[in-house]
């Protein structure tokens, strides 16, 4: 199948232009190879060679030396050894500025970008043209024509915070390509996108390619993106290249068996839950965003235990704020919340929490961690105000330690120690441990926001299947997700949420991805 | 940067030992110490003598050790009274202000016991000293709680209510204790009236007895901060207020909470400057000049990163300079304002000093 979704892609390709001839070597590396000043070996001899107008995708967990190859293509890290050229010419980046010039353009997986500031005003910003008098009319001309060319549309005087994700991201490249850029390395370019941002974002990359771009994307996970996007692929593990394929030779299978080193199991077996009695009931529920405007109207269901309701959608639908609503972090506008038969609108989020009701959010380092605090004191975020752990206003770190102990064991945490600060940890592990803390308190309800966003093949099948024992322990669950397929293999219910509404419940032996992918995108009418 | 081919790197420290931290203090000391000995050149006097005059006067001189102790007191509760909410991401800059407040409480007990009238009347000093007390911490953490809850109400910046209401609190205490207020003394001085001695605080080889304020204090905090769950939740609100409120953590009411500590702490220390020792309240005759020792309190907190422990050596390094400092300014005759610009200077070198708390700087050789 995916192989097909290669081959329609190519086939639209050859009709509307011509592809291009993967031509000349526009980047090569030679045995690039960089230690770290606390011994590790983050880049063992890596070779690697982008040739003109292929998408060349790299491979690998976290940690396996990725991130660091990238840095120093990009020039903010300098190989120990090893020789980049480009061109056939050696390079030598001392700084960003060095690989910019040279015609590398970057786009991180955290935006940088400044919300407070247009679209346009981010687009110029380092801008060797953006000296003295902006010629603000002209820059946004030809931003305008380029965006046009490569299929962007994105509204040039908006303000980045009004942005999606995806629409961020779009700046990035645009940026990116009007500085110059021939080669354009992306950091996990799919994360934070819906299926319908990502299919623009590939048609814009192939797009891309045909005017002899070089396209060099870093992915973790979404390995059907990679076989459907990517001429070749390289997978490193520990630092080194395990594998250079070219994508007609790979299966998801292999390639995630070249990243972990294991057998990955994609589809999860859903057992048999009976569901038992009905724990929330939502009416007529709405809410605003930050903006002001309403985020969801009129949202009504009913969530029994051991049932799984996927809440499908692109990012910006109102999800995620209905997420908050539930948990008690965002007041709701109109309806009510049932909880265990008791009205639970208006209640404060320490009583939710008490109650039973769980949240694991989706931004991990801004709300579901203190990054200052070690792992015992993240632990102690849901726990603080539980009588077992708090004698008289004193807390128990004799207990929490072992609790802590204990969550590193079940969630298989990578870490040194407890006393390891949260901001020391990769997305994976945090995310590990937010979770492991909030299933300890064994919650009734528990609300997950894209709790596998951004995680590697590994981990997210761990999480994964951590949501589905949850819920074979009658826990009551409420998925959000962006991943059509995660949604699709876990929930009971599939709810696709668009524009503001739940478009429709759909028990899941009924669920078929095209009806759902079209609701989340607004595009499906009534038979 | 590049020498001889080695190459200057940063790099960012992990963790910091505390013994690493104190020796980085000390440096920074040594340093500004070197540093300013530009000024004393500057004026003839040999930075040698200078320091020797300072340091002996306000370290070994038994005059002098008991002025840097009572100032060390008063120090170490200002700076608490800036730690608390410092701790909780919140700075208040209106120690000035709950100071006034606490000692015009402190000043109203002693007023209500008819202390203002005669010096020598006799009061139940085991009942009015506890009550000034009291009445100073309630005064300063009024005057905390009313930044506290536009803080918490309505998210109204806190270093913009506690600067104002410092200047509120100014003119309300000119309005009791000069212009012909309540408070006044019955000379007409433009201070108030001066406290019976039979309720100023007991003193112990003429050391303020609220030296064991300072010493409970440091103990509670330290507990505080460790062990119980207000202070891991005032942890969590300075480190990531989103966070704190995911966790369930009222965050309107602890904003309140801190600031009514804090200004309870200043309130406690203008019970000390005031009401302990000199038994006058006193505040600059110059309505152009504001601004007091209580200031010393922000700087001493973020020397200190907020540790109550780490404050107290602090607090007692500072406040002995000032003695000093202010001793050598004249018996030197050196020019007005050496002292304070000795203590700024210093002040300067620590926090710049703290830079090391977080870089690490290697000499590695540059491979060609």
């Amino acid at each position: 199948m995916l192989a097909d979704a290669k081959a329609t892609r190519g086939a639209q390709l050859q009709n509307e232009f011509v592809v291009a001839e993967a031509g000349e070597v526009m980047l090569e590396a030679k045995g690039i190879t960089k230690r770290f000043p606390n011994g590790v070996l983050a880049n063992d001899h890596i070779d690697f060679t982008l040739k003109s107008g292929e998408v060349h995708a790299v491979l690998g967990e976290n940690g396996a030396g990725k991130t660091t190859l990238m840095c120093i293509l990009f020039g903010l890290l300098q190989p120990d050894e090893g020789e980049i050229s480009i061109r056939g010419q050696k390079m030598d980046f001392r700084s960003p500025l060095d690989a910019i010039e040279a015609g590398i353009g970057m786009v991180h997986q955290h935006r940088k970008l400044i919300p407070a500031h247009s679209v346009i005003e981010n687009i110029i910003l380092g801008h060797p043209q953006a000296r003295g008098v902006l010629k603000l009319k002209q820059i946004e001309e030809e931003v305008a024509a380029l965006a046009e060319s490569y299929g962007f549309k994105v509204d040039l005087r908006a303000k980045v915070w009004q942005l999606s994700e995806g629409e961020k991201q779009v700046v990035e490249i645009l940026k990116a390509l009007y500085r110059g850029a021939k080669i354009l390395i992306l950091d996990e370019p799919t994360s934070a996108l819906t299926p319908v941002e990502t299919e623009k974002l590939l048609d814009s990359i192939l797009k891309m390619t045909r005017r002899d771009l070089g396209v060099v994307p870093f992915i973790t996970h979404k390995l059907p993106i990679v076989l459907s996007l990517c001429d070749h692929v390289t997978v490193l593990q520990r630092g080194k290249v395990t594998a250079r394929l070219q994508t007609c030779d790979a299966t998801e299978q292999i390639l995630a068996k070249k990243m972990v080193g294991r057998e990955v199991i994609f589809n999860l077996k859903r057992p048999e839950v009976p569901t038992g009695a009905q724990i929330l009931k939502v009416e007529n529920l709405s809410a605003r965003n930050n903006k002001g405007i309403m985020a969801f109207e009129g949202v009504s269901f009913i969530l029994q235990e051991g049932e799984i309701m996927g809440i499908a959608g692109v990012a910006g639908n109102g999800q995620h704020e209905l997420a908050e609503v539930l948990a008690g972090l965002r007041k709701a506008e109109g309806g009510s919340i049932n909880f265990l038969g008791q009205d639970i609108t208006n209640m404060s989020i320490l009583n939710r929490w008490r109650m039973g009701i769980g949240y694991t959010p989706a931004e991990r380092t801004d709300v579901g961690s203190i990054g200052a605090f070690s792992l015992v004191d993240n632990i102690f975020m849901n726990y603080y105000f539980d009588e077992e752990f708090n004698h008289k206003g004193v807390l128990d770190y004799k207990k929490m330690q072992r609790l802590t102990h204990e969550i590193i064991e079940e969630f298989d945490v990578a870490t040194p120690g407890i006393d390891t600060s949260a901001h020391s940890m990769s997305g994976g592990n945090l995310q590990k441990i937010i979770m492991g803390r909030v299933f300890s308190r064994k919650p009734l309800l528990l609300i997950a926001n894209l709790p596998a966003q951004g995680l590697d093949v590994g981990a997210t099948e761990f999480v994964q299947r951590k949501l589905l024992e949850a819920r074979s322990n009658q826990a009551g669950i409420i998925l959000i997700s962006e991943e059509l397929d995660e949604i699709l293999s876990l929930s009971d219910w599939v709810a696709p949420m668009y524009e503001g509404k739940i478009v429709d419940f759909i028990p899941i032996a009924e669920a078929k991805k095209e009806t759902i992918g079209a609701m989340m995108a607004g595009s499906y009418q009534e038979k | 940067m590049t020498i001889f081919g080695y190459q200057l790197k940063l790099v960012r420290r992990a963790t910091l030992p505390s013994w690493k931290a104190a020796v980085f203090s000390v440096l920074a000391v040594l340093f500004g110490l070197v540093l300013f000995s530009v000024v004393f050149f500057q004026a003839h006097v040999d930075p040698i003598t200078a320091y020797k005059e300072i340091f002996s006067y306000a370290f070994v001189n038994t005059y002098g050790l008991r002025l840097t102790i009572s100032r060390f007191i008063f120090l170490a509760l200002v700076t608490y009274a800036f730690i608390i909410p410092f701790r909780a991401g919140l700075w208040n800059i209106g120690m000035s202000g709950q100071l006034y407040v606490g000692a015009l409480a402190a000043f109203g007990v002693a007023y209500a016991f008819g202390g203002r009238d005669s010096s020598t009347i006799q009061l139940p000093a085991g009942l009015v000293i506890p009550l000034m007390m009291i009445a100073a911490a309630a005064g300063g953490g009024l005057m905390g709680g009313i930044a506290g809850f536009l803080k918490g109400r309505w998210n109204v910046n806190e270093i913009v209510s506690t600067m104002m209401l410092n200047f509120i609190a100014f003119y309300l205490t000119s309005k009791m204790i000069k212009e012909g207020g309540v408070f006044m003394n019955p000379g007409g001085r433009g201070e108030s009236f001066e406290l019976p001695a039979s309720i100023r605080a007991p003193t112990i080889m003429d050391v303020p007895t609220t030296i064991f304020l300072v010493l409970i204090l440091v103990i509670l905090l330290q507990f505080l901060f460790a062990k119980t769950s207000l202070g891991y939740k005032i942890r969590a609100f300075g480190n990531n207020p989103m966070a704190a409120r995911y966790a369930g953590i009222d965050t309107g009411k602890l904003s309140v909470l801190v600031f009514v500590m804090g200004g309870a702490f200043a309130g406690l220390a203008a019970y000390h400057y005031f009401g302990a020792v000199p038994g006058v309240f006193k505040i600059p005759r110059n309505y152009g000049y504001f601004g007091d020792l209580a200031f010393y309190g922000i700087i001493c907190g973020l020397i200190s990163m907020g540790n109550p422990l780490a404050a107290l050596p602090v607090a007692f390094f500072f406040g002995g300079l000032s003695i000093g400092g202010r001793f050598a300014q004249g018996k030197l005759h050196l020019g007005f304002g050496i002292d304070y610009a000795l203590l700024g200077v210093l002040m300067i070198t620590l926090v710049m000093f703290q830079f090391f708390y977080r870089y690490q700087m290697m000499w590695m050789k540059k491979e060609e």
